[in-house]
Protein backbone atom coordinates (compact mmCIF):
# COMPACT_ATOMS: atom_id res chain seq x y z
CA UNK A 1 0.00 0.00 0.00
CA UNK A 2 1.28 3.41 -1.08
CA UNK A 3 1.44 6.50 1.44
CA UNK A 4 -0.76 9.29 0.11
CA UNK A 5 -0.09 12.36 1.15
CA UNK A 6 -3.42 13.50 0.29
CA UNK A 7 -5.33 10.71 2.00
CA UNK A 8 -3.45 12.05 5.66
CA UNK A 9 -4.32 15.75 4.90
CA UNK A 10 -7.64 14.49 3.98
CA UNK A 11 -8.40 13.13 7.74
CA UNK A 12 -6.42 15.76 9.02
CA UNK A 13 -8.98 18.39 7.87
CA UNK A 14 -11.58 16.58 8.70
CA UNK A 15 -10.31 16.25 12.43
CA UNK A 16 -9.45 20.08 12.40
CA UNK A 17 -13.50 20.66 11.17
CA UNK A 18 -14.95 18.27 13.69
CA UNK A 19 -12.75 19.35 16.54
CA UNK A 20 -13.42 23.27 16.64
CA UNK A 21 -17.30 22.50 16.79
CA UNK A 22 -16.37 20.01 19.64
CA UNK A 23 -16.53 22.07 23.08
CA UNK A 24 -15.36 19.12 25.48
CA UNK A 25 -11.80 19.20 23.27
CA UNK A 26 -11.74 23.48 23.28
CA UNK A 27 -12.61 22.98 27.51
CA UNK A 28 -9.62 20.55 27.67
CA UNK A 29 -7.02 22.07 25.78
CA UNK A 30 -7.62 25.47 28.10
CA UNK A 31 -7.10 23.18 31.25
CA UNK A 32 -2.79 23.35 30.71
CA UNK A 33 -3.00 26.88 30.23
CA UNK A 34 -5.04 27.57 33.73
CA UNK A 35 -2.86 25.39 35.51
CA UNK A 36 -0.19 27.23 34.02
CA UNK A 37 -1.45 30.82 35.24
CA UNK A 38 -2.01 28.96 38.64
CA UNK A 39 1.99 27.72 38.98
CA UNK A 40 3.38 30.63 37.67
CA UNK A 41 4.16 31.81 41.09
CA UNK A 42 5.52 29.13 42.53
CA UNK A 43 9.53 29.33 43.90
CA UNK A 44 11.94 29.79 40.65
CA UNK A 45 15.22 27.41 40.65
CA UNK A 46 17.15 30.47 41.99
CA UNK A 47 15.21 30.87 45.08
CA UNK A 48 15.88 27.13 45.55
CA UNK A 49 12.34 26.04 43.96
CA UNK A 50 12.20 22.87 41.49
CA UNK A 51 11.55 22.95 37.45
CA UNK A 52 8.35 21.68 38.50
CA UNK A 53 6.15 24.59 37.47
CA UNK A 54 7.89 24.57 34.05
CA UNK A 55 7.39 20.44 33.47
CA UNK A 56 4.09 20.10 35.04
CA UNK A 57 2.17 22.38 32.38
CA UNK A 58 3.58 20.55 29.55
CA UNK A 59 3.10 17.07 31.06
CA UNK A 60 -0.28 17.84 31.43
CA UNK A 61 -0.39 19.27 27.93
CA UNK A 62 0.73 16.48 26.84
CA UNK A 63 -1.46 13.95 28.78
CA UNK A 64 -4.94 15.65 28.64
CA UNK A 65 -4.50 17.46 25.37
CA UNK A 66 -2.28 14.68 23.46
CA UNK A 67 -3.48 11.57 24.91
CA UNK A 68 -6.65 12.11 26.54
CA UNK A 69 -7.93 13.83 24.11
CA UNK A 70 -6.43 11.78 21.23
CA UNK A 71 -8.53 8.86 22.84
CA UNK A 72 -11.75 10.95 22.94
CA UNK A 73 -11.70 11.40 19.42
CA UNK A 74 -10.65 7.80 18.37
CA UNK A 75 -13.16 6.32 20.95
CA UNK A 76 -15.79 8.53 19.42
CA UNK A 77 -15.03 7.41 15.78
CA UNK A 78 -15.25 3.96 17.61
CA UNK A 79 -18.45 4.18 19.10
CA UNK A 80 -20.66 6.43 16.02
CA UNK A 81 -18.87 3.60 13.25
CA UNK A 82 -17.01 6.30 11.19
CA UNK A 83 -13.66 4.78 12.23
CA UNK A 84 -14.49 1.19 10.55
CA UNK A 85 -15.85 3.38 7.82
CA UNK A 86 -11.90 4.96 7.55
CA UNK A 87 -10.73 1.35 7.99
CA UNK A 88 -12.48 0.21 4.64
CA UNK A 89 -11.44 2.69 2.84
CA UNK A 90 -8.08 3.09 1.00
CA UNK A 91 -6.50 5.22 3.73
CA UNK A 92 -3.67 2.85 5.16
CA UNK A 93 -3.51 2.53 9.00
CA UNK A 94 -0.66 4.96 8.90
CA UNK A 95 -2.25 7.44 7.05
CA UNK A 96 -5.33 7.35 9.32
CA UNK A 97 -3.16 7.02 12.41
CA UNK A 98 -1.20 9.80 11.37
CA UNK A 99 -4.19 12.02 10.28
CA UNK A 100 -5.82 11.37 13.11
CA UNK A 101 -3.15 12.37 15.50
CA UNK A 102 -2.17 15.91 13.50
CA UNK A 103 -4.58 17.95 14.78
CA UNK A 104 -3.88 16.12 18.55
CA UNK A 105 -0.20 17.81 17.92
CA UNK A 106 -0.86 21.04 16.24
CA UNK A 107 -3.63 21.11 19.71
CA UNK A 108 -0.73 20.10 21.78
CA UNK A 109 2.18 22.11 21.03
CA UNK A 110 -0.11 25.43 21.01
CA UNK A 111 -0.84 24.58 24.76
CA UNK A 112 2.04 24.12 25.11
CA UNK A 113 3.43 27.52 23.80
CA UNK A 114 1.40 29.38 25.21
CA UNK A 115 1.77 27.86 28.62
CA UNK A 116 5.43 28.19 28.61
CA UNK A 117 5.04 31.79 27.71
CA UNK A 118 3.00 31.85 31.21
CA UNK A 119 5.90 29.95 33.19
CA UNK A 120 8.91 31.05 31.41
CA UNK A 121 10.85 28.51 30.06
CA UNK A 122 14.49 27.92 32.47
CA UNK A 123 17.92 28.09 30.90
CA UNK A 124 18.18 24.87 29.63
CA UNK A 125 19.73 23.62 25.67
CA UNK A 126 16.82 24.03 23.74
CA UNK A 127 17.77 20.81 21.04
CA UNK A 128 17.42 18.37 23.58
CA UNK A 129 13.92 19.98 24.97
CA UNK A 130 12.34 19.96 21.77
CA UNK A 131 13.52 16.25 21.87
CA UNK A 132 12.61 15.13 25.21
CA UNK A 133 9.05 17.21 24.80
CA UNK A 134 8.23 15.56 21.32
CA UNK A 135 9.08 11.60 22.42
CA UNK A 136 6.96 12.19 25.09
CA UNK A 137 4.18 13.68 23.20
CA UNK A 138 4.85 10.92 20.49
CA UNK A 139 4.51 7.75 23.81
CA UNK A 140 1.56 9.33 25.34
CA UNK A 141 -0.34 10.31 21.80
CA UNK A 142 0.10 6.53 20.81
CA UNK A 143 -0.90 5.49 24.93
CA UNK A 144 -4.44 7.79 23.83
CA UNK A 145 -4.75 6.26 20.93
CA UNK A 146 -4.50 2.82 22.21
CA UNK A 147 -6.88 3.79 25.31
CA UNK A 148 -9.01 5.10 22.65
CA UNK A 149 -9.08 1.91 20.50
CA UNK A 150 -9.43 -0.70 23.72
CA UNK A 151 -12.69 1.45 25.13
CA UNK A 152 -15.75 0.98 23.36
CA UNK A 153 -17.66 4.15 24.14
CA UNK A 154 -16.35 7.73 24.36
CA UNK A 155 -17.58 7.72 28.15
CA UNK A 156 -15.50 4.03 28.52
CA UNK A 157 -12.72 5.96 27.64
CA UNK A 158 -12.68 7.97 30.99
CA UNK A 159 -12.61 4.94 33.05
CA UNK A 160 -10.01 3.43 31.23
CA UNK A 161 -7.58 6.24 30.26
CA UNK A 162 -7.68 8.52 33.25
CA UNK A 163 -6.53 5.78 36.02
CA UNK A 164 -3.80 5.30 33.66
CA UNK A 165 -2.36 8.77 32.34
CA UNK A 166 -3.07 10.15 36.36
CA UNK A 167 -0.86 7.63 37.58
CA UNK A 168 1.52 8.73 34.07
CA UNK A 169 1.36 12.00 35.42
CA UNK A 170 1.15 12.27 38.79
CA UNK A 171 3.27 9.22 39.77
CA UNK A 172 6.46 10.93 39.51
CA UNK A 173 5.62 13.78 41.42
CA UNK A 174 3.72 12.07 44.62
CA UNK A 175 5.05 8.84 44.63
CA UNK A 176 8.39 9.29 46.52
CA UNK A 177 6.42 10.58 49.29
CA UNK A 178 4.49 7.17 49.69
CA UNK A 179 8.21 5.87 50.16
CA UNK A 180 6.89 2.09 49.15
CA UNK A 181 9.95 0.86 47.49
CA UNK A 182 7.75 -1.28 45.03
CA UNK A 183 6.12 1.99 43.85
CA UNK A 184 9.16 3.85 43.35
CA UNK A 185 10.52 0.47 41.53
CA UNK A 186 7.85 0.78 39.02
CA UNK A 187 7.75 4.45 38.65
CA UNK A 188 11.53 4.27 37.70
CA UNK A 189 9.94 2.96 34.19
CA UNK A 190 7.86 4.94 33.09
CA UNK A 191 8.73 7.67 30.20
CA UNK A 192 7.32 10.64 32.87
CA UNK A 193 9.55 10.19 35.15
CA UNK A 194 12.45 9.92 32.63
CA UNK A 195 11.11 13.06 31.04
CA UNK A 196 11.37 14.91 34.46
CA UNK A 197 14.77 13.55 35.54
CA UNK A 198 16.26 14.43 32.24
CA UNK A 199 15.27 17.56 32.53
CA UNK A 200 16.57 18.20 35.65
CA UNK A 201 19.60 16.57 35.18
CA UNK A 202 19.88 19.24 31.90
CA UNK A 203 18.74 22.33 33.97
CA UNK A 204 20.56 21.38 37.31
CA UNK A 205 23.65 19.72 35.28
CA UNK A 206 23.79 16.31 36.91
CA UNK A 207 25.95 15.30 34.04
CA UNK A 208 25.43 13.07 30.74
CA UNK A 209 24.88 9.31 32.30
CA UNK A 210 20.98 10.61 33.76
CA UNK A 211 20.23 12.91 30.68
CA UNK A 212 21.07 9.57 28.33
CA UNK A 213 19.55 7.09 30.68
CA UNK A 214 16.19 9.81 30.20
CA UNK A 215 16.56 9.50 26.74
CA UNK A 216 17.44 6.12 26.47
CA UNK A 217 14.41 5.40 28.25
CA UNK A 218 11.77 7.88 26.40
CA UNK A 219 13.29 6.08 23.24
CA UNK A 220 12.05 2.08 24.13
CA UNK A 221 8.85 3.94 24.94
CA UNK A 222 8.35 5.34 22.13
CA UNK A 223 9.30 2.23 19.95
CA UNK A 224 7.10 0.13 22.02
CA UNK A 225 3.92 2.32 22.20
CA UNK A 226 4.40 2.73 18.43
CA UNK A 227 4.27 -0.97 18.00
CA UNK A 228 1.14 -1.25 20.47
CA UNK A 229 -1.19 1.19 18.15
CA UNK A 230 -0.26 -0.78 15.47
CA UNK A 231 -0.89 -4.27 16.99
CA UNK A 232 -4.26 -2.59 18.25
CA UNK A 233 -5.58 -0.99 15.22
CA UNK A 234 -4.75 -4.15 13.18
CA UNK A 235 -7.33 -5.96 15.30
CA UNK A 236 -9.85 -4.06 15.43
CA UNK A 237 -10.24 -4.11 11.58
CA UNK A 238 -11.98 -7.21 12.51
CA UNK A 239 -15.00 -8.11 14.03
CA UNK A 240 -15.12 -10.91 16.68
CA UNK B 1 -20.57 -14.84 -17.68
CA UNK B 2 -17.24 -14.54 -15.07
CA UNK B 3 -17.46 -14.88 -11.36
CA UNK B 4 -16.84 -11.95 -9.16
CA UNK B 5 -17.09 -13.28 -5.73
CA UNK B 6 -17.36 -17.13 -5.09
CA UNK B 7 -17.84 -18.59 -2.18
CA UNK B 8 -17.71 -22.38 -1.06
CA UNK B 9 -18.61 -24.38 2.10
CA UNK B 10 -18.59 -20.87 4.27
CA UNK B 11 -19.07 -21.53 7.64
CA UNK B 12 -18.94 -18.89 10.79
CA UNK B 13 -19.08 -19.75 14.35
CA UNK B 14 -19.56 -17.30 16.78
CA UNK B 15 -18.62 -18.88 20.46
CA UNK B 16 -20.81 -22.01 20.20
CA UNK B 17 -23.36 -20.64 17.81
CA UNK B 18 -23.29 -20.98 14.12
CA UNK B 19 -24.04 -18.47 12.16
CA UNK B 20 -23.59 -20.02 8.91
CA UNK B 21 -23.33 -23.38 7.26
CA UNK B 22 -21.76 -24.46 4.37
CA UNK B 23 -22.81 -21.47 1.93
CA UNK B 24 -21.53 -22.04 -1.23
CA UNK B 25 -23.26 -19.63 -3.82
CA UNK B 26 -21.05 -17.53 -6.66
CA UNK B 27 -22.13 -14.11 -8.05
CA UNK B 28 -22.03 -13.36 -11.97
CA UNK B 29 -20.22 -9.98 -12.44
CA UNK B 30 -22.56 -7.30 -13.96
CA UNK B 31 -25.67 -8.90 -11.72
CA UNK B 32 -27.83 -7.71 -8.33
CA UNK B 33 -27.09 -10.50 -6.45
CA UNK B 34 -30.28 -10.70 -3.62
CA UNK B 35 -29.66 -12.66 0.26
CA UNK B 36 -33.07 -12.35 1.09
CA UNK B 37 -33.45 -13.62 4.67
CA UNK B 38 -35.15 -12.98 7.98
CA UNK B 39 -32.84 -10.92 11.04
CA UNK B 40 -30.07 -13.16 12.51
CA UNK B 41 -30.29 -15.31 9.25
CA UNK B 42 -26.63 -14.74 8.89
CA UNK B 43 -27.30 -11.84 5.90
CA UNK B 44 -24.88 -9.11 7.65
CA UNK B 45 -22.49 -11.69 8.59
CA UNK B 46 -22.04 -13.03 5.42
CA UNK B 47 -21.92 -9.03 3.97
CA UNK B 48 -18.98 -8.51 6.84
CA UNK B 49 -17.09 -11.52 5.73
CA UNK B 50 -17.35 -10.65 2.01
CA UNK B 51 -15.77 -7.24 2.96
CA UNK B 52 -13.09 -8.55 5.19
CA UNK B 53 -14.95 -6.70 8.63
CA UNK B 54 -14.92 -10.22 9.62
CA UNK B 55 -13.23 -13.50 9.81
CA UNK B 56 -14.93 -16.95 9.19
CA UNK B 57 -14.09 -20.00 10.55
CA UNK B 58 -13.75 -22.64 7.45
CA UNK B 59 -14.55 -22.46 3.24
CA UNK B 60 -13.57 -20.86 0.99
CA UNK B 61 -14.15 -16.69 0.00
CA UNK B 62 -12.86 -14.84 -2.93
CA UNK B 63 -13.87 -11.48 -4.20
CA UNK B 64 -11.74 -10.12 -7.51
CA UNK B 65 -10.25 -14.05 -7.28
CA UNK B 66 -8.82 -12.88 -4.06
CA UNK B 67 -9.79 -13.75 -0.34
CA UNK B 68 -10.93 -10.44 0.97
CA UNK B 69 -8.84 -11.03 4.85
CA UNK B 70 -6.02 -11.05 2.89
CA UNK B 71 -6.68 -8.54 0.55
CA UNK B 72 -6.38 -5.14 2.84
CA UNK B 73 -4.82 -3.22 0.02
CA UNK B 74 -6.04 -0.29 -0.92
CA UNK B 75 -6.39 -1.76 -4.58
CA UNK B 76 -9.01 -4.19 -3.32
CA UNK B 77 -10.66 -1.32 -1.05
CA UNK B 78 -11.03 1.01 -3.58
CA UNK B 79 -12.85 -1.39 -5.90
CA UNK B 80 -16.06 -2.08 -3.38
CA UNK B 81 -18.45 -0.02 -1.72
CA UNK B 82 -20.25 -0.56 1.38
CA UNK B 83 -23.64 -0.05 3.12
CA UNK B 84 -24.31 -1.69 6.30
CA UNK B 85 -25.36 -1.09 10.11
CA UNK B 86 -22.42 0.38 10.89
CA UNK B 87 -21.90 2.90 8.67
CA UNK B 88 -21.13 5.71 10.86
CA UNK B 89 -21.04 9.48 9.70
CA UNK B 90 -19.71 12.50 11.53
CA UNK B 91 -22.34 14.04 13.20
CA UNK B 92 -20.59 17.78 13.61
CA UNK B 93 -19.87 17.82 9.98
CA UNK B 94 -22.30 18.56 6.93
CA UNK B 95 -23.51 16.45 4.10
CA UNK B 96 -20.80 17.53 1.99
CA UNK B 97 -18.03 17.56 3.87
CA UNK B 98 -18.59 14.08 5.33
CA UNK B 99 -18.55 13.32 1.75
CA UNK B 100 -15.64 15.49 0.51
CA UNK B 101 -13.75 13.66 2.99
CA UNK B 102 -14.16 10.24 1.24
CA UNK B 103 -13.72 11.58 -1.64
CA UNK B 104 -10.13 12.44 -1.14
CA UNK B 105 -10.00 9.30 -0.08
CA UNK B 106 -10.83 7.58 -2.81
CA UNK B 107 -8.84 10.17 -5.14
CA UNK B 108 -12.56 10.88 -6.62
CA UNK B 109 -12.53 15.13 -7.71
CA UNK B 110 -14.91 17.01 -5.59
CA UNK B 111 -16.81 17.81 -8.46
CA UNK B 112 -18.21 14.59 -9.21
CA UNK B 113 -20.17 14.70 -5.49
CA UNK B 114 -23.20 16.77 -7.36
CA UNK B 115 -24.46 14.08 -9.07
CA UNK B 116 -23.59 11.65 -6.26
CA UNK B 117 -25.95 13.94 -4.11
CA UNK B 118 -28.78 14.19 -6.71
CA UNK B 119 -28.59 10.62 -7.33
CA UNK B 120 -29.26 10.17 -3.43
CA UNK B 121 -32.08 13.48 -3.46
CA UNK B 122 -29.93 15.44 -1.12
CA UNK B 123 -28.52 18.48 -3.40
CA UNK B 124 -30.89 20.93 -1.07
CA UNK B 125 -29.08 19.36 2.08
CA UNK B 126 -25.91 19.59 0.97
CA UNK B 127 -24.92 22.05 3.77
CA UNK B 128 -27.02 20.80 6.66
CA UNK B 129 -25.09 19.40 9.85
CA UNK B 130 -25.63 15.42 9.70
CA UNK B 131 -26.84 15.48 13.38
CA UNK B 132 -29.71 17.51 12.11
CA UNK B 133 -30.42 15.07 9.62
CA UNK B 134 -33.78 12.27 9.62
CA UNK B 135 -32.85 8.76 10.01
CA UNK B 136 -33.32 8.26 6.13
CA UNK B 137 -31.38 11.22 5.16
CA UNK B 138 -28.87 9.77 6.85
CA UNK B 139 -29.38 6.38 5.10
CA UNK B 140 -28.99 8.61 1.98
CA UNK B 141 -25.52 10.10 2.88
CA UNK B 142 -24.18 6.79 3.88
CA UNK B 143 -25.23 5.15 0.37
CA UNK B 144 -23.94 8.04 -1.24
CA UNK B 145 -20.95 7.69 0.36
CA UNK B 146 -21.20 4.02 -0.66
CA UNK B 147 -21.42 4.57 -4.55
CA UNK B 148 -19.39 7.56 -4.80
CA UNK B 149 -16.10 6.11 -6.20
CA UNK B 150 -18.35 4.31 -8.97
CA UNK B 151 -17.05 0.75 -7.11
CA UNK B 152 -16.95 -2.26 -9.05
CA UNK B 153 -18.99 -3.97 -6.45
CA UNK B 154 -21.26 -2.64 -3.91
CA UNK B 155 -22.51 -4.11 -1.23
CA UNK B 156 -25.87 -2.86 0.33
CA UNK B 157 -27.24 -4.47 3.38
CA UNK B 158 -31.03 -3.52 4.12
CA UNK B 159 -30.33 -0.08 1.89
CA UNK B 160 -33.34 1.33 2.24
CA UNK B 161 -34.67 -0.26 5.59
CA UNK B 162 -35.30 3.52 6.72
CA UNK B 163 -36.74 5.34 3.87
CA UNK B 164 -40.29 6.08 2.33
CA UNK B 165 -41.48 5.18 -0.45
CA UNK B 166 -40.78 8.03 -2.81
CA UNK B 167 -36.96 7.89 -1.56
CA UNK B 168 -36.85 3.89 -1.75
CA UNK B 169 -38.23 4.46 -5.72
CA UNK B 170 -35.30 7.42 -6.26
CA UNK B 171 -32.70 5.04 -4.61
CA UNK B 172 -34.15 1.85 -6.73
CA UNK B 173 -33.80 3.75 -9.80
CA UNK B 174 -29.78 5.03 -9.06
CA UNK B 175 -29.04 1.45 -8.09
CA UNK B 176 -30.23 0.25 -11.68
CA UNK B 177 -28.56 2.84 -13.32
CA UNK B 178 -25.14 2.15 -11.57
CA UNK B 179 -25.90 -1.58 -12.63
CA UNK B 180 -26.28 -0.90 -16.19
CA UNK B 181 -22.92 0.77 -15.96
CA UNK B 182 -21.11 -1.72 -14.79
CA UNK B 183 -21.47 -2.26 -10.92
CA UNK B 184 -22.26 -5.53 -9.60
CA UNK B 185 -24.68 -5.60 -6.47
CA UNK B 186 -24.53 -8.09 -3.71
CA UNK B 187 -27.68 -6.67 -1.52
CA UNK B 188 -29.01 -8.23 1.59
CA UNK B 189 -32.59 -7.05 2.85
CA UNK B 190 -35.75 -8.87 4.30
CA UNK B 191 -38.12 -6.81 2.09
CA UNK B 192 -39.06 -9.31 -0.82
CA UNK B 193 -40.47 -6.49 -2.66
CA UNK B 194 -37.26 -4.84 -3.22
CA UNK B 195 -35.64 -8.08 -3.98
CA UNK B 196 -38.28 -8.78 -6.63
CA UNK B 197 -37.80 -5.16 -7.99
CA UNK B 198 -34.24 -5.19 -8.37
CA UNK B 199 -32.37 -8.62 -8.17
CA UNK B 200 -31.43 -10.70 -11.13
CA UNK B 201 -31.01 -13.81 -8.41
CA UNK B 202 -31.65 -14.15 -5.02
CA UNK B 203 -31.00 -16.69 -2.52
CA UNK B 204 -33.04 -17.61 0.52
CA UNK B 205 -31.00 -17.35 3.95
CA UNK B 206 -32.10 -19.38 6.84
CA UNK B 207 -30.66 -20.26 9.99
CA UNK B 208 -27.08 -19.72 8.15
CA UNK B 209 -28.55 -21.80 5.05
CA UNK B 210 -29.18 -21.50 1.74
CA UNK B 211 -32.72 -23.06 0.84
CA UNK B 212 -33.26 -21.57 -2.73
CA UNK B 213 -30.80 -20.27 -5.04
CA UNK B 214 -32.51 -18.65 -8.21
CA UNK B 215 -33.99 -15.75 -10.34
CA UNK B 216 -37.26 -14.59 -9.13
CA UNK B 217 -39.35 -15.29 -11.98
CA UNK B 218 -37.79 -18.83 -11.72
CA UNK B 219 -38.82 -19.21 -7.77
CA UNK B 220 -41.90 -18.36 -8.44
CA UNK B 221 -42.57 -20.73 -11.56
CA UNK B 222 -40.96 -23.72 -9.85
CA UNK B 223 -43.01 -22.76 -6.79
CA UNK B 224 -46.67 -21.82 -7.96
CA UNK B 225 -49.26 -23.93 -7.99
CA UNK B 226 -49.98 -23.70 -12.22
CA UNK B 227 -53.08 -21.82 -11.80
CA UNK B 228 -54.85 -18.79 -13.21
CA UNK B 229 -57.60 -16.51 -11.80
CA UNK B 230 -60.33 -15.32 -13.68
CA UNK B 231 -62.32 -12.06 -12.96
CA UNK B 232 -66.04 -12.75 -14.06
CA UNK B 233 -69.59 -10.63 -13.06
CA UNK B 234 -70.01 -13.79 -10.66
CA UNK B 235 -67.24 -13.82 -9.09
CA UNK B 236 -63.22 -15.10 -9.24
CA UNK B 237 -62.38 -18.47 -11.36
CA UNK B 238 -59.50 -20.78 -10.47
CA UNK B 239 -58.84 -22.92 -13.90
CA UNK B 240 -55.69 -24.59 -14.53
CA UNK B 241 -52.72 -23.93 -16.52
CA UNK B 242 -53.29 -26.40 -19.44
CA UNK B 243 -56.03 -27.37 -22.43
CA UNK B 244 -58.97 -27.06 -20.40
CA UNK B 245 -58.29 -24.14 -18.48
CA UNK B 246 -57.60 -22.49 -22.04
CA UNK B 247 -60.82 -23.33 -23.54
CA UNK B 248 -63.03 -22.13 -20.32
CA UNK B 249 -60.84 -18.50 -20.63
CA UNK B 250 -61.70 -18.49 -24.49
CA UNK B 251 -65.77 -18.76 -23.71
CA UNK B 252 -65.37 -16.06 -21.45
CA UNK B 253 -63.76 -14.11 -23.99
CA UNK B 254 -66.44 -14.76 -26.76
CA UNK B 255 -68.68 -14.48 -24.38
CA UNK B 256 -67.69 -10.91 -22.84
CA UNK B 257 -67.81 -12.19 -19.56
CA UNK B 258 -63.98 -12.06 -19.01
CA UNK B 259 -63.19 -9.08 -16.19
CA UNK B 260 -59.13 -9.93 -15.13
CA UNK B 261 -56.92 -12.20 -15.85
CA UNK B 262 -54.61 -13.13 -13.21
CA UNK B 263 -51.20 -15.83 -13.23
CA UNK B 264 -50.97 -16.81 -9.45
CA UNK B 265 -47.65 -17.16 -9.12
CA UNK B 266 -46.23 -16.65 -5.55
CA UNK B 267 -44.43 -13.77 -3.82
CA UNK B 268 -40.98 -14.25 -3.25
CA UNK B 269 -42.55 -13.84 0.32
CA UNK B 270 -44.82 -16.92 0.45
CA UNK B 271 -42.05 -19.44 -1.08
CA UNK B 272 -39.59 -18.45 1.76
CA UNK B 273 -42.60 -19.19 4.01
CA UNK B 274 -43.30 -22.22 2.17
CA UNK B 275 -39.33 -23.32 2.16
CA UNK B 276 -38.82 -22.63 6.10
CA UNK B 277 -41.56 -22.28 7.59
CA UNK B 278 -40.73 -18.97 8.86
CA UNK B 279 -41.74 -15.46 7.57
CA UNK B 280 -39.14 -12.24 6.70
CA UNK B 281 -39.57 -10.07 9.48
Amino acid sequence: MTFSLNRLLAIAGKEWKDSVKNPQILLMAGMPIVLSILMKGQKALSEGGTIDHFTMPIMIAISVVGAFVQALMISEEKEKNTLRALMLSPASPVEVLLGKSTMTTVYTIVVMAVCMLITGVPAINLGYLVLFILLLLVIFMALGTSIGLISRTASETSIVGLPILLFFVFGPIFAPGLKVPFVMDVIGFIPSYHFMEGLSALVLDKGMEQLWLSLGNLLVWTVLSMVLVFLIYGGKRFDK
Amino acid sequence: MESIIEVDNLAKMYQKKQALKNLSFQVQKGEIFGFLGPSGSGKTTTVKILTSQLRFTSGRVTVFGIAPDRSSKASYLGRIGILTDNSGLYDRLSVYDNLVLFCRLYGVPEKSLEGVLDAVNLSADRNTLVQRLSKGMKQRVTLARAILHRPEILFLDEPTSALDPVNVLQIHETLRRLNREGTTIFLTTHNMQEAEALCDRVAFLNNGEISALDTPLQLRLQHGDQTITLTTPKGPEIVGKNAAGAIRINELIRSGELMAIHSNEPTLGDIFVKLTGRGLE
